[in-house]
């Protein structure tokens, strides 16, 4: 089909395709014109010169009539109408002298038409003919025969003093004609055929020359799309053409990519530096908070060791500091806990997180809506991804202010890939909050540590995922990760992100 | 003035046009046609008698009459019927006659095309014939005597006759059927047939009549009387020497003899039966 359509043609197919048509079309065009003129020549040459026979006949066929010598007449019809050696003997359909009431004088087929007989017609047609070409008095040929028949019929009245004596009628045949139209024909086919190899030669080397470079053109395109910049070198445009041009401004482009892309290497790079040193400010500052309360305490027990009244009101309070640095810290380590050995299960693994999640809402008055549709055809690094699933269903509950409802749902998507949702009907995100939601350390709520949605980012991340959030205000989240999935554990293991 | 341009005409290598030597007027007694022959003839006589020979060829047998009356042919090779027409005076002498298959004779053959349904003379009702010239014997006189002497009537009977002045002609005529029969002298038929067979096939001879006398080559009487005998010399004595001989052989003659005018009488009988005036 679509060799059919030309539309889905390539450029070096239809360029050559094209220039045969048209060369094929003009060779053709012209060759028939030319054709159907030579025809018309060789006709009107014909015809003069079946005039001309017979009116040569005619004059010399007067005295003879008139002297009654038919053997002269019959010797001068036969060497007339046969004519010269080019004109062949195959020229000559038939000839004859009648005499006006239409009686055979001369014939060149004698045997079937006797001498002094009236000429033998059969059909009423012919004999309607001839009574038509008697009444010819000027030379001529015969209209009602032009075109119709094989021959060309010329009328030559033999005129004495202009008494009409008789009629000279003379038949060429137009096969000869035939024959050189259809050699000619022949020949405007070939010089056709030669000239339309010639252009589709000369259609594919025009082609070849303008389809390479928009094939190199069309590769390096499809590189610089992939991200390829790197390596990629420039193409050769070989003539100052669009197309060089084209080529030019390619190469340009791809060099000032290539130029961007490095720049914004860089520009990571240091955004990750200084991303590593808000981390580090940012865990200083928050281990730091408690320890200067903590070290507060510690001092006052201390200076008051008999004091119990201090135990009962200092312990508590160092022991929520150290909490909330082992948080901070355990925080920071998932991501160094997850690395390396990774265990590769069906999503059924995905369950072992509601149990989890339960004794998390405890008492609350919050539904939970579990609907894992992972099939079992489907392979996920399971420690990470239960890691997501229940740093976001944790976010979930939390946003829930009294009661309410979570839904997880995964399943697997369009293609090789795992789809986990959440969603709540909590306090929702407000939209200035949505930008920082990754952030280290960017927390809403006072007892957060700001590290929860990072971590679940990275790990994403680190597992070549994307994470989505739709949210309203008062209406509730939806998180939603996508993940490459696997039909059975991948020989390599992911690295760090 | 004019003399010196004709001595300088004379001095050139190719002579021109005119009268210059001896005339030799030729008839459809032979086939004339044969131009290298008679060329070659023709320089065979002159050595002969020691003068240039120009043949000289006419349409028909009354135009080479009227030039050896008037002088402008010295010998010319007629038919038997002009021969023995009246002349006052006489002009012509009997110089030599051929000799054509051991005798000085030969015959006239009506013949008709070999697919042809006429199988007499009678057949011959209302079809075209061909006669080759009305001074011929062979080609006129005699089958016109044939045909009254079985009561036919030739000026009725044929619906078209027309005349060839051609004894190959006539064969012609016949054999591409213009006409549907034809009389033609034995000698150029026989001729023919050696010559064109092609030709002869496709006729049929239809009837043969008794022998006459051959047409014979006459001199004029009058002329230079020398040159007569010289001429009847070279050639009854044409079969003496090689190149005669082949000469002869092309001719499809024996050769030449002397024989005297009453060998025409059979032609004068047949002329005065038909009542031509101008027969004795």
């Amino acid at each position: 089909m679509r060799l059919l359509s030309p539309r889905g043609w390539s450029l070096s197919l239809k360029l050559p395709v094209t220039i045969t048509a048209v060369v094929a079309g003009v060779a053709l065009t012209i060759g028939l014109a030319v054709l159907v003129q030579e025809r018309a020549r060789i006709r009107a040459e014909l015809e003069e010169r079946a005039l001309l026979t017979a009116r040569a006949v005619a004059a010399t066929a007067v005295e003879p009539m008139l002297r009654s010598d038919y053997w002269t007449l019959y010797k001068s019809l036969v060497s007339m109408a046969s004519g010269g050696e080019a004109s062949g003997e195959d020229l000559v359909v038939t000839g004859m002298v009648l005499d006006s009431a239409g009686r055979v004088l001369a014939h060149l087929d004698p045997a079937a038409n006797p001498l002094g007989l009236p000429l033998s017609l059969a059909e009423p047609e012919d004999r309607l003919w001839l009574a038509a070409v008697l009444r010819q008095d000027r030379p001529a040929i015969s209209p009602g025969r032009r075109g119709k028949s094989d021959y060309v019929e010329a009328l030559a009245p033999v005129l004495a003093n202009d008494a009409p004596l008789g009629l000279v009628i003379l038949r060429l045949s137009t096969q000869d004609l035939q024959a050189r139209t259809v050699a000619a024909g022949l020949t405007i086919l070939g010089l056709t055929a030669a000239l339309a190899a010639i252009g589709s030669g000369l259609g594919t080397l025009i082609s070849g020359r303008m389809v390479r470079p928009l094939r190199e053109l069309a590769a390096g395109m499809e590189s610089v799309g992939r991200g390829e910049l790197h390596g990629l070198p420039p193409l050769t445009a070989h003539d100052r053409d669009e197309i060089g041009q084209v080529i030019d401004t390619f190469n340009r482009m791809a060099a000032e990519l290539a130029e961007k892309k490095k720049l914004e290497q860089a520009l990571a790079t240091s955004e990750k530096l200084a991303a590593l040193g808000r981390i580090a400010a940012g865990v200083a500052h928050e281990v730091n908070n408690p320890l200067a309360g903590m070290l507060n305490c510690l001092d006052t027990l201390k200076k008051r060791p008999d004091d119990a009244s201090l135990h009962g009101r200092y312990l508590p309070l160092i022991e929520r500091g150290l909490n909330r640095i082992q948080a901070i810290v355990h925080a920071l380590l998932v991501e160094l806990r997850t690395e390396g050995d990774e265990s590769w299960d069906t999503g059924a693994c995905l369950d072992d997180v509601r149990d989890l999640l339960q004794s998390e809402i405890g008492a609350r008055p919050i539904r939970l809506i579990w609907d894992n549709a992972i099939g079992p055809d489907l392979c996920i690094p399971c420690r990470r991804v239960q890691q997501v699933v229940l740093n976001l269903l944790k976010n979930a509950i939390q946003a829930i202010p009294d009661s309410g409802m979570v839904i997880f749902r995964a399943y697997g998507g369009a293609g090789r890939e795992v789809v986990l949702e959440v969603e709540d009907d909590g306090v929702g995100i407000a939209a200035d909050a949505l930008t920082h939601l990754f952030d280290p350390f960017y927390t809403s709520r006072p007892t957060g540590t700001g590290l929860g949605l990072w971590i679940t980012y990275r790990l994403v991340e680190s597992m070549r995922g994307v994470i989505e959030v739709e949210s309203e205000p008062e209406k509730g989240s939806l998180f939603r990760v996508r993940l490459p999935a696997y039909a059975t554990a991948p020989a390599t293991a992911w690295g760090a992100a | 003035m004019l003399a010196a341009t004709l001595a300088g005409l004379a001095a050139m290598p190719l002579p021109a046009i005119g009268r210059e030597g001896v005339q030799f007027g030729l008839t459809a007694v032979v086939v004339r046609e044969n131009i290298a022959f008679f060329e070659r003839w023709g320089r065979y006589l002159s050595e002969r008698l020691g003068r240039p020979v120009i043949f000289v060829r006419r349409r028909s047998y009354r135009e080479i009459m009227e030039l050896l009356e008037t002088g402008e042919l010295d010998f010319a090779w007629i038919c038997g019927y002009p021969f023995v027409r009246r002349r006052e005076p006489e002009y012509l002498d009997l110089v030599a006659v051929p000799i054509f298959e051991g005798a000085p004779l030969y015959r006239s053959y009506v013949i008709v095309h070999r697919d042809s349904t006429i199988r007499s003379l009678e057949d011959l009702k209302g079809k075209v014939f061909a006669y080759s010239d009305p001074d011929s014997n062979s080609g006129y006189l005699v089958p016109r005597a044939t045909l009254a002497r079985i009561r036919l009537s030739p000026d009725a009977l044929f619906r078209i006759s027309f005349f060839t002045y051609n004894h190959a002609e006539t064969v012609e005529a016949v054999a591409n059927r213009v006409a549907d029969a034809g009389a033609v002298d034995s000698y150029v038929w026989e001729y023919l047939h050696r010559t064109n067979p092609a030709l002869t096939a496709r006729t049929r001879i239809l009837h043969r009549s008794e022998t006459f006398g051959f047409p014979p080559i006459v001199g004029r009487r009058g002329g230079d009387k020398g040159i007569n005998a010289a001429m009847r010399a070279a050639l009854l004595t044409m079969h003496e020497d090689a190149d005669g001989k082949s000469l002869l052989a092309q001719l499809a003659l024996d050769g030449f003899g002397a024989y005297e005018p009453s060998l025409f009488d059979e032609i004068r009988q047949l002329a005065r039966r038909l009542s031509d005036p101008a027969v004795r």
